[in-house]
């Protein structure tokens, strides 16, 4: 599903470039969920990003499904990144002033579905993360844990290709940080959901299919977990 | 287009019902003061019209005032004229007078004076000369050897220090009056008239005949017909009418002289007010897009966050103006409801200028669209502007840089 080859990101140029990616490639399945492991300042967040589309790599190939991703017009990549990329931000990245709803609605509304379908739409992916109760709460009335869960319902409401996360539990203690990775296991395994996560926490690996490891902006291990 | 309007409603709608409430009023306090700025000083001057117009109808123009056609200096028999203008539907009453140039003398001091000869008794139907003496008291019928001075020449009343003035003249006092055809007379100060306006308290009263006889006219010449209506607002209709009636000479209403005159005379009024107008607007653009700004900065990281998810810019950059749109449309609101409070108070209690003049503020309707249109228009612009440069920086930044 994913193909990247020899992926590089540079900032900056000259000696004093901080190469960030220093040409890494592997493969991507659809419905697996990869972490992506490795220490701080390995270059995990900057690869991700370039998945996610959110930023360019400065040399190197990214396809999905065959799609040469990294040669598109910035508008059509933002139109991409609008209807098949999912992002989970380390910090929730929620709007305060928005109900958990509403936070997942306006995304449908701006894909140009009616009030009511929107609504619907969140309803049914807020039921996903476990939350549909609590659909009226603005984000200072939810838990770490919950505001992470809104944000995963978020990115998954338009039923994207493959949902990013950098970092989800960086900011949860243990209990929190079981339930949003008991959200993405479920996810995965009852809908298929195609999922690349960035952690450094092991134990968080007991929970995906495959680990990735990069260390000083280099692939050093790929290693299936089961299946 | 439709999405992007329906997204920055539902961004907005949201960011005002959880948005914090202290900073709101405040926003909306101090537009409330910027709308206030924009429309109190206009109405303020708006009363100062009302007054000088007010002035001119009760002494030198009536309601309705005909001078002399072509380059004629008099109205050739006014008593005709008279006769038909009193004749008139909507009339109330009309007199004749002739204003001429003249030099009033008392010890030694001289000052230069337009002196009005006019019908006592007849004055009291069409002007307010009668009621101001507040020394002494007014020329009757047979006053052919007295005077009434304004009292600002006399020395006495208000304004009189700006002037050049005849030192303490009081009733009782005798002046030399030199007329511009040369002819002198001295008179004795019949009263002291004082009505807080130049064109009244620099002038001088005499009878219409002493001016008849120093200048040896004949067939009841005028230098004006003063004519004063049953109804305000009638002057018009009576004007047409008069004309209708056969009178030949040049007819004004009072609006026709005031609008050359109040010109003039506020044309300095009219440049602060324009300038006020402008630093109004200056400052009142600059706040509302100061306090725009200030809260896109805030909402640097929202934005990013908005667009990241997939949000369009334009959706991100209407919310803005929705939400300015919303500020202004509340601080106009209140700033409605100060100004009308203000002016209701203002109308109870007017600001007195010079002691008797009392001014009280007008409120215009055409000022009040202008400034609301005004203030809205700026709040779009100011909404779009700050939001539109955010929203085009990258997502990288806009997120994680601060
Ligand atoms: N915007 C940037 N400008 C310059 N250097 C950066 C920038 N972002 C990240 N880096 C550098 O790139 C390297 C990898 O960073 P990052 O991808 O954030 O690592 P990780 O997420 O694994 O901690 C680090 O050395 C970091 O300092
Ligand atoms: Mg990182």
């Amino acid at each position: 599903m994913i193909t990247v080859k020899n992926l590089k990101r540079y900032y900056g140029t000259g000696e004093t470039a901080v190469k960030a990616l220093r040409g890494v490639s592997f493969e991507i399945k659809k419905g697996e969920f990869v972490a992506i492991m490795g220490a701080s300042g390995s270059g995990k967040t900057t690869l991700l990003r370039i998945l996610a589309l959110l930023d360019d790599a400065t040399d190197g190939e990214y396809t999905i499904r065959g799609l040469q991703v990294s040669s598109l017009p910035e508008a059509e990549r933002s139109y991409y990144r609008l209807t098949q990329v999912g992002y989970v931000f380390q910090d929730y990245a929620l709007i305060n002033e928005m109900s958990a709803a509403e936070n997942v609605y306006i995304l449908s509304m701006m894909e140009g579905k009616s009030r009511k379908e929107s609504y619907k739409t969140a309803l049914e992916a807020l039921d996903k993360v476990g939350l549909k109760e609590k659909h009226n709460r603005i984000p200072d009335e939810l838990s770490g844990g919950e505001k992470q869960r809104v944000a995963i319902a978020r990115a998954i409401a338009k039923k994207p290709d493959i949902l990013f996360a950098d970092e989800p539990c960086a900011n949860l203690d243990t209990r929190n940080s079981k339930q949003v990775l008991d959200v993405f296991k479920e996810l995965n395994e009852k809908y298929g959901q195609t999922i690349i996560m960035v952690t450094h926490e092991p134990w968080h690996t007991e929970y995906v299919d495959r680990v990735i490891t990069l260390e000083d902006g280099s692939l050093v291990s790929d290693e299936q977990k089961r299946r | 287009m439709i999405d992007d309007i329906r997204v920055g409603a539902l961004i907005a709608y949201c960011s005002i019902k959880r948005g914090n409430k202290k900073t709101l009023m405040f926003i909306v306090f101090v537009l409330s003061l910027i709308f206030m700025n924009l429309v109190f000083l206009p109405s303020m001057i708006g009363g100062m019209t009302v007054l000088f117009t007010g002035m001119m109808q009760d002494y030198p123009y009536g309601d309705i005032v005909i001078e002399p056609s072509g380059d004629n200096t008099y109205i050739n028999n006014a008593d005709n004229v008279l006769q038909k203008v009193r004749a008139v539907e909507g009339v109330r009453a009309a007199t004749k007078r002739l204003d001429v140039g003249a030099s009033i003398e008392h010890k030694q001091k001289v000052v230069g004076v337009s002196i009005t000869g006019l019908l006592p008794t007849e004055e009291y139907e069409v002007s307010r000369y009668p009621y101001i003496i507040s020394e002494g008291d007014f020329i009757g019928e047979l006053s052919r050897d007295e005077i009434i001075i304004g009292a600002m020449i006399a020395g006495t009343g208000f304004g009189s220090e700006i002037y050049d003035n005849l030192g303490e003249v009081r009733p009782g006092s005798l002046v030399d009056v030199t007329y511009s055809n040369g002819v002198k007379r001295t008179y004795k100060v019949k009263g002291i008239m004082e009505g807080t306006f130049e064109l009244v308290d620099l002038n001088a009263i005499v009878h219409y005949k002493e001016i008849e006889e120093v200048y040896g006219l004949e067939g009841s010449k005028a230098t004006s017909v003063v004519v004063r209506v049953d109804k305000q607002g009638s002057e018009d209709q009576v004007q047409d009418k008069i004309r209708e009636a056969g009178v030949n000479e040049q007819i004004f209403t009072w609006a026709d002289k005031s609008e050359t005159l109040i010109k003039q005379a506020m044309q300095s009024m009219g440049a602060i007010n324009i300038m006020s107008k402008f630093v109004s607007l200056i400052v009142g653009a600059a706040l509302v897009l100061i306090i725009i700004y200030i809260n896109v900065l805030n909402r640097k990281k929202e934005i990013g966050i908005l667009k990241a998810v997939g949000i369009t810019p334009g959706s991100i950059v209407l919310s803005y103006a929705f939400l300015s749109m919303f500020y202004v449309s509340l601080g106009i609101f209140a700033g409605l409801v100060l100004y009308f409070s203000l002016m209701f108070y203002f109308q109870a209690n007017p600001v007195v200028f010079y002691e008797t003049m009392e001014i009280r503020p007008q409120i215009d309707p055409v000022l009040l669209i202008e400034s609301i249109v005004t203030m809205l228009t700026l709040s779009v612009i100011a909404g779009i502007l700050p939001a539109w440069s955010v929203s085009k920086e990258s997502i990288l930044k806009a997120i994680w840089s601060r």
